[in-house]
């Protein structure tokens, strides 16, 4: 007991206290977790036995050919998909461990915890500034003055604050189409959401653009856990920790990003990756 | 090249076989000018409407002009409408021969024209929104696609049966049983007391209003779906994803994605409420000579009152009722002109956000 000094006691005091304070001390490591999901349009069915777990703060990756369900997989998580009137779903999605269609889970709520990014800029008939403040004033997050608060920081989290910080009113449209993706990313920031979707979001920009999101996407975690579908391979190996191929409405593989491109298991992957298979 | 050949009448010196090749040798000029041919059709069948109008609104200067002269500038804030006697000398003013004791003022009739339309824009707006949002976005194909065709029937309803029905059903039915409802319930307090006082028998202004709303709702309805429809989906979706309720994405996407096109909707509606003549011809009691006191008070439009007074007017020797008449349709046409003009602006001033038009994402 000796050998203890007061310092060490005091760093274990402060390590307590700081994992007291951790809001996701409690959370289970896992944010997003798929169980036995089958997902369907009508009789034309999507996916099938998709098992899947997200660790918090990672970002994922999901590839595979046009048509081969990623896409629906992520509209999932955020229930975009429950508006189409023939979507079918069996299994479940969870959020820190609860069903994502649990009586409990509030859409808008859900919506706002998990956030998401589309393939085409999507800005909204209004200011810039309104813009990105749009998500916080549904939420009433904050209001009046705040929102201006707001607004500067997230577009100077998205690096759009010097270019954009003279024309606040301005029509959004007149924006290059990076500049306008890097809007809805700063729009989508701002409600604080601990998931993002991204639907390949770079695809409709520049290579300039491109680079600036994927770097925005590795600053974010581990603060955030995003998952990324994309057609841009390159992409999913430059900024992803996991990666999941998606082929003919299955889960063929997930794993470490390294080891899908380096070292695939199924052979579907292999041609996927090295671009035998488009 | 049948058209002359083969018919016996119609050959004459030039013979059947001469006067086939001068129908070729026309067509051929005509084809190796087709442009020429093209770009003068299109420019004069362009001058037909601006030609139109400008005869309209000449004509319409014309006759009212001994009206003008007489009536100054009072007419826009008297209130009288005192055909005088058709017995009596005739009296000249500035050159124009009018009978004695005649005055007019057409202030009752344009500011009932002005509160009509306003009541009636007030009623349609929403509800045409609120069709327009139903129709694209809440109900399902099957029962949307003939409920849409339902609203555009409604608009080809005669004014004259939707008057009939105003003033023998929803007339009655407002004066017995809502107005009272309305009148006995306001606050006592200005603006509000405008609602209070007589309801009188169902014939006035807010039923003229309520019957003009009606009429317009299909007009702004059916053009405000056409323009939900062509939102694009992403913003939509933009909006939904980031846990916008559907009203919110409605009140910050989808109305002011085409905010410009509901005005012009709108304006359209309006006009058609500003000329509406025989449904208010029949809803609004066709008083002369008084502004409403009260919302429900009977009261006349200016195009109310030229189609009712047409026939008297008629029999005023000097010609001058009639003038009286044509200044009062000046009149009319200039409003729906500073309407529109005033819808511009406020399209030019309010479009700076919205979206460019084509955008197709």
């Amino acid at each position: 007991m000796d050998e203890i000094t007061s310092s060490e006691v005091a760093a274990r005091l402060i390590d307590s206290e700081l994992s007291r304070l951790d809001p996701d001390a409690n959370r289970p490591p896992n944010v997003i977790s798929s169980e036995g999901l089958n997902l369907s349009f009508g009789a034309k069915s999507i996916l099938t036995g998709v098992n899947m777990e997200f660790a918090r703060g990672t970002i994922t990756a999901l590839i595979g050919p046009t048509g081969s369900g990623k896409s629906t997989f992520l509209r999932t998580i955020n229930r975009m998909n429950d508006k189409v009137p023939s979507f079918r779903h069996e299994g479940d999605v969870k959020l820190d461990g609860e069903s994502i269609w649990s009586s409990g889970q509030d859409l808008l709520t859900l919506r706002r915890r998990v956030g998401m990014l589309f393939q085409r800029p999507n800005p909204f008939p209004m200011s810039i500034r309104d813009n990105v403040v749009a998500g916080v004033r549904a939420h009433r997050i904050a209001k009046g003055k705040q929102l201006d608060i707001v607004a500067e920081t997230r577009l100077r989290e998205v690096g759009l604050w010097d270019a954009v910080k003279d024309r606040l009113g301005d029509s959004p449209f007149r924006l290059s189409g990076g500049q306008q993706q890097l809007l809805c990313l700063a729009r989508a920031l701002a409600v604080g959401p601990e998931v993002l979707l991204l639907d390949e979001p770079t695809s409709a920009l520049d290579p300039l653009s491109t680079e600036s999101v994927e770097l925005l996407m590795r600053a974010m975690t581990p603060a955030l856990t995003i998952i990324v579908v994309t057609h841009n391979l390159g992409q999913a190996r430059r900024v992803s920790d996991k990666t999941m191929f998606f082929y003919e409405g299955r889960l063929v593989e997930h794993g470490d990003t390294s080891q899908i491109f380096d070292q695939p298991r199924e052979a579907s992957t292999d041609r996927y990756v090295n671009g035998l298979m488009g | 090249m049948s058209v002359v050949g083969g018919d016996a009448e119609s050959i004459t010196a030039l013979g059947p076989i001469r006067r086939t090749t001068l129908v070729r040798r026309i067509g051929a000029l005509l084809r190796s000018n087709e442009e020429h041919v093209w770009r003068y059709s299109a420019r004069s069948a362009a001058i037909i409407p601006l030609a139109g109008l400008a005869f309209v609104l000449s004509v319409l200067v014309l006759k009212a002009w001994p009206a003008v002269k007489v009536n100054g500038f009072s007419f826009l804030t008297s209130s009288a409408w005192q055909p005088g006697s058709t017995y009596g000398a005739v009296v000249h003013t500035n050159g124009v021969a009018h009978p004695p004791g005649s005055s007019y003022g057409a202030w009752p009739l344009i500011a009932g024209t002005l509160q009509t339309s306003i009541i009636a824009v007030l009623i349609a707006l929403p509800i045409s929104i609120g069709t327009a949002f139903a129709l694209t976005e809440r109900l399902p194909g099957w029962i949307s696609k003939p409920l849409g065709f339902f609203v555009e029937i409604l608009a080809g309803i005669p004014s004259v049966v939707v008057g009939l029905w105003g003033v023998l059903t929803l007339g009655p039915l407002l004066a017995q049983h809502v107005y009272p409802l309305i009148a006995n319930h306001v606050p006592n307090v200005p603006v509000l007391n405008y609602f209070r006082g007589p309801t009188g028998y169902g014939e006035g202004l807010l039923t003229s209003g309520l019957v003009l709303g009606l009429m317009i709702v299909p007009i702004i309805a059916s053009t405000t779906r056409d323009l939900f429809m062509q939102v694009p989906p992403l913003p939509k979706e933009g909006g939904e994803a980031l846990g916008l309720t559907d009203a919110e994405v409605a009140r910050w996407v989808t109305i002011p994605w085409v905010r410009s096109g509901i005005i012009g909707a709108t304006v359209l509606g309006l006009g058609r409420a500003l000329g509406e003549t025989i449904a208010v011809a029949m809803v609004s009691g066709s008083v002369l000579g008084h502004v409403s006191p009260n919302i429900y008070g009977t009261m006349t439009t200016v195009a109310a009152t030229i189609v009712s007074q047409l026939d008297s007017a008629a029999t005023d020797g000097t010609g001058f009722a009639v003038a009286t008449l044509a200044e009062a349709g000046l009149i009319l046409a200039v409003i729906s002109v500073a309407v529109n003009v005033a819808a511009r602006i406020i399209v030019n001033r309010t479009s700076r956000l919205s979206a460019p038009v084509g955008r197709d994402s």
